[in-house]
């Protein structure tokens, strides 16, 4: 140590390490008591939460929309025009409208499929210091919702549930480096496995060497055994861009996924799986392009005037 | 004398902690935002003693590791923290033109909060977790230097004040 060091200092730094070793050890052996230390903080914490996020929700939307400033110009442009009360009310309004839109339409993609589901709203956004991709929700374990359950929105699959705790989950996100889920490509019986990559694309590399992959083709969850951790079915994204690698043991894709990571507010947890398979049933639709109708107009001259 | 001082720290870091996990996790930002905790702790080591650094990385790593969103093991963020507050505090030990001058504190604080999320990253590694891309990754480094420097000056003066005020109160008396 430059000026103070001391035997004092070098002991409580080896005793500090020694401590930090010694908890991990225990945690990385499955010492429930660790696990439970973490539970209880979460469990004060989530009432805490849910309050901050009905606070300050629309400040952090307030934040994501100036990230998205060159995609949403014309929407902020007719903003500025509205005066600061009517923008509060407007923001306010939005965002109970976005909930509701989503709450739908996550509820459309469960009955088509007959899943069995409990809506939550998103209560935290994760962790900022480490490289994990993960939400939080007001729903757990006293909502029926456990470890290992589908978390889907109307668009698609957003995670599993990683955790959970009496009032709320930890999902990690389709987007985790971690996350891994069997993949089928819609329409064919052609499988594989996404990974997640830490942005809005997954990776999905087939199984199969005989089969092959085209951009747009849509990718949906295979299912797990007993429908843990997921059902099949969900649709996950589609695939953007081909990797024809002439080494490559098999084909390589990247996957755009289809949710929205950077808006979710309201999802739901699969609780319960329909008894047969939906298989290609929640296919997104191709949008149908609006007819432009045609007015023709039949001129008639007139009859010449007779003399 | 420690244990008194990490005693009367505990509480400030225990507001700042439920802050974080709270109020800043609700934003989604660019680079993943920033963690006003991690930035608070490492700036409060820096104003402190190597020894004090340590037990305040301790005290801090494991309000880390107690967060729902802390993937590692419990004990991970706690020994990065230990090394990354002994460390802060040994380089401006015993240096008062380093810590008198604020543009040190700040640089130092936007250098230390990148290399401990990297090394967090790299013992994650050891421990089976996941790198996820790397552009993800170097973009989210360098975004939590850039937040450091704009969050640090701001919470520079209340910090140098609560800490300044403790500690000296309490040597005095």
């Amino acid at each position: 140590m430059r000026n103070g060091g001391d035997n004092r200092g070098r002991l409580l730094l080896i005793s500090l390490i020694v401590t930090s070793l010694f908890l991990i050890t225990l945690d990385l052996r499955g010492v429930q008591v660790l696990g439970g230390i973490r539970s209880g903080t979460q469990t004060l914490l989530s009432p805490v939460q849910s309050v901050a996020s009905k606070v300050f929700r629309p400040v952090g939307n307030f934040f994501s929309d100036i990230t998205h400033l060159g995609r949403t110009r014309g929407e902020i442009a007719k903003l500025q025009a509205a005066n600061e009360k009517l923008r509060q009310n407007l923001i306010n309004r939005k965002n109970a409208d976005s909930e509701l839109a989503q709450l739908k339409s996550v509820l459309d993609l469960a009955g088509t499929a007959k899943y069995k589901v409990v809506g939550a709203k998103v209560i935290s956004l994760g962790s900022t210091s480490s490289f994990t991709q993960t939400i939080s929700i007001d729903a757990g374990t006293n909502n029926g919702v456990r470890q290992n359950m589908t978390v889907i929105t109307g668009l698609g699959l957003v995670g599993v549930v990683k955790i959970s705790y009496p009032d709320s989950a930890l999902v990690q996100l389709t987007t985790d480096p971690a996350f891994r889920v069997g993949a089928r490509v819609a329409g064919t019986q052609q499988i594989g496995i996404l990974s997640g990559q830490g942005t809005n694309k997954g990776v999905l590399q087939l199984l199969d060497n005989r089969t092959t992959l085209k951009v747009g083709d849509v990718i949906l969850a295979r299912g797990s055994q007993n429908n843990r951790p997921f059902v099949p079915g969900v649709p996950i994204g589609e695939v953007s861009k081909v990797d024809n690698a002439a080494g490559a043991i098999t084909q390589t894709a990247d996957v755009k996924l289809y949710v929205n990571f950077s808006a979710l507010s309201v999802v739901a947890v699969v609780i319960g799986a329909p008894q047969a398979d939906p298989r290609d049933a929640l296919v997104p639709k191709a949008p149908v392009p609006t007819p432009i109708p045609t007015v023709t107009i039949y001129a008639k001259p007139s009859e010449s005037p007779t003399p | 004398m420690f244990a008194r001082r990490f005693l009367v720290s505990f509480p400030i870091f225990l507001v700042v902690y439920v802050i974080q996990e709270t109020i800043v996790s609700q934003f989604r930002i660019f680079g993943s935002g920033f963690s006003l905790f991690l930035i608070f702790a490492l700036l409060w080591s820096a104003l402190g003693t190597p020894e004090l650094g340590a037990l305040t990385g301790f005290g801090a790593g494991l309000l880390m590791d107690l967060s729902q969103s802390s993937s590692g093991p419990v004990g991970q963020w706690t020994l990065i923290m230990i090394l990354a507050g002994f460390s802060i505090s040994y380089l401006g030990y015993g240096d008062d033109n380093f810590r008198g001058n604020p543009i040190s504190l700040v640089v130092i604080v936007a250098l230390a909060v990148p290399i401990t999320r990297f090394i967090y990253l790299i013992l994650g590694l050891m421990f089976g977790g996941e790198l996820g891309s790397a552009l993800h990754i170097f973009t989210s480094l360098i975004a939590s230097g850039l937040w450091t420097v704009a969050i640090v000056p701001l919470l520079m003066p209340l910090v140098t004040r609560i800490h300044s005020g403790l500690f000296e109160d309490m040597s005095r008396g």
